[in-house]
């Protein structure tokens, strides 16, 4: 079976964007993914979007705005983890033989779409009585300091940190760093999260050429990294009440795509992991086996996560600065991670990068753990 | 066309989930496998545990112990904020996620005894209350 990589990346400036649409977005990044990758457009054989509010047919828009109609295109919805997957079903493709050379695209104009906090669908009877997502990560994060004695402060420089990130992507929605003093007066969500342990409302969108061993050979393409494993899982039905301070569908996620990269946790260099809130990124890297458990808070204070740190989190800012237009995320993480393999992240460029992971995680489902989950391993 | 007179009934706001009865407590419903005990909320069509389909439907205890909770201060415009939300552990081995009333949002505190209270949940389309569920601190051990 085919190894599978990716030649070619694009994203959009993430942040509010007014004047534009989802198709728009997409179409942009797809450009500019082709474009990097070098490839003549017509030897793309397929495509997958991954989008979660954008209504109907929004991938058949993109390839429609760029000349491409006419190819083999799902559309693609699993939350948060949607652009994720929309990776995963490229490179499911391109193994199983159909094809040899497929985009991913992710992309979300989310400023249209809704204002507040995100809820569940509201068929799921936690939306009914009252289910929001900054208030379940709200209630994760407080027994998570009741377990392990984590301070207000060690959680907010988990946004600091990822600001500060930000602060040196041009792309980031966010370009400013904040202090843990900004982050404990913002605005109160959902105790004892504030606005800025939330990620924003962002527009945005990115791509990514994928191709086959032999279409890799054909094109010699040098800049090429090798995606070494996508992995995606949907949460177990809970039996018994479970720990909500450990994320048991993130270690399956992560367990599956450490086997098929035949890597282990200590052999990543950096990661993008889904920090939508402040404690989603301390509950990710545990689970992922990257931090012992309970021991990331004290890690971010040492500053073991910074880029230029031991094990550098969201060297792109992460949802928390860069932002999180949904459908686009899992794709951008995976445009970030293949800028830091080839050496071309600039001011944020982590020395020495040879594997990176990315991880996303999203959805709400009544009594399972988590919606969808994916983990990809890039090495270079 | 006429609006045929009601029954006095109280309606569940989520009647597969949540039962109201006539003498005006509820009760939640879920599911347990005859084949291996194992509990489900809300109502399963299959077990996970051992995938059987010989479910039956179940009404759950109305106390529990409060697992971990927030105060939500920005919400959909169907809840007005602020509010207590929580997840409150069954004796069964279920996790309920509900709102918590009936005490001050400073002296809600994770382990904490609660019971089941039907409260009104919104309306009908016809504009009848409907009655839905939040948790309150234990009569007696709260500040009631």
């Amino acid at each position: 079976m085919t190894t599978v990589h990716l030649i070619g990346v694009g994203m959009t400036r993430f942040g509010k964007h007014p004047d534009r649409d989802a198709a728009d977005l997409g179409a942009e990044a797809l450009l500019e993914a082709i474009a990097d990758s070098g490839i003549d457009p017509r030897a793309i054989e397929g495509a997958y979007c991954g989008h979660v509010f954008q209504g109907m047919v929004t991938g058949q828009r993109i390839l429609a705005q760029v000349g491409m109609a006419g190819l083999p295109l799902s559309n693609v919805e699993n939350a948060c983890s949607s652009g994720a997957t929309a990776i995963r079903e490229a490179s499911l493709a391109i193994r199983a033989g159909e094809h040899d050379v497929v985009a991913a695209i992710g992309t979300e104009h989310l400023t249209t779409r809704f204002t507040g906090a995100l809820t569940p669908d509201p068929s799921d009877p936690e939306a009914a009585v009252g289910a929001t997502m900054p208030a379940v990560y709200a209630m994760r994060a407080r027994r998570y300091m009741e377990e392990f004695g984590m301070t207000r402060e060690q959680l907010a420089l988990v946004a600091v940190k990822n600001r500060r990130h930000a602060a040196a992507n041009p792309l980031a929605h966010f370009r400013k760093e904040i202090t843990v003093e900004e982050v404990l007066e913002s605005r109160p969500i959902a105790d004892p999260l504030n606005v800025f342990d939330c990620s924003p409302v962002t527009d945005g969108a990115a791509a990514a050429i994928l191709v086959s061993d032999r279409m890799l050979k054909r094109l010699g393409n040098g800049r090429a990294v090798r995606l070494a494993a996508s992995s995606l899982f949907t949460g177990s039905v809970d039996t018994e009440p479970t720990s909500m301070t450990f994320e048991p569908l993130t270690r399956k996620t992560a367990e599956a795509a450490y086997e098929r990269a035949g890597i282990g946790p200590e052999d990543v260099g950096f990661a993008e992991v889904h920090d939508c809130f402040t404690i989603a990124e301390v509950l990710r890297v545990e689970g992922l086996g990257l931090f012992g458990q309970g021991e990331y808070p004290a890690a971010v204070e040492r500053g073991e996560a910074d880029i230029g740190g031991r094990l550098p989190i969201n060297p792109s800012g992460g949802l928390l600065g860069k932002g999180h237009p949904l459908g686009g995320t899992g794709v951008a993480q995976v445009v970030e991670l293949v800028r830091q393999l080839r050496g071309e992240a600039g001011e944020r460029q982590i020395e020495g990068a040879r594997v990176g992971l990315a991880h996303c995680r999203g959805g709400k489902a009544v009594g399972i753990e988590g919606a969808a989950c994916t983990v990809q391993v890039l090495v270079r | 066309m006429t609006v045929t007179d009601q029954t006095s009934a109280p309606i569940s706001f989520r009647p597969r989930e949540f039962e109201v009865l006539a003498d005006g407590t509820g009760r939640l419903l879920g599911s347990r496998c005859r084949g291996c005990g194992a509990p489900f909320f809300p109502v399963r069509a299959a077990c996970s545990g051992c995938l059987g389909t010989d479910l039956e439907t179940i009404r759950f205890s109305t106390t529990g112990t409060l697992y971990t909770f927030s105060v939500v201060r920005q919400s959909t415009p169907a809840f007005p904020v602020p509010y207590v939300l929580g997840y409150v552990d069954l004796p069964e081995g279920i996790r309920i996620m509900s709102q918590i009333s009936g005490c001050e949002p400073d002296d809600v505190k994770i382990g904490m005894d609660l019971e089941l209270a039907v409260e009104e949940f919104g309306t009908s389309p016809e504009g009848a209350p409907l009655l839905g569920y939040r948790f309150r601190p234990m009569a007696g051990r709260g500040d009631r």
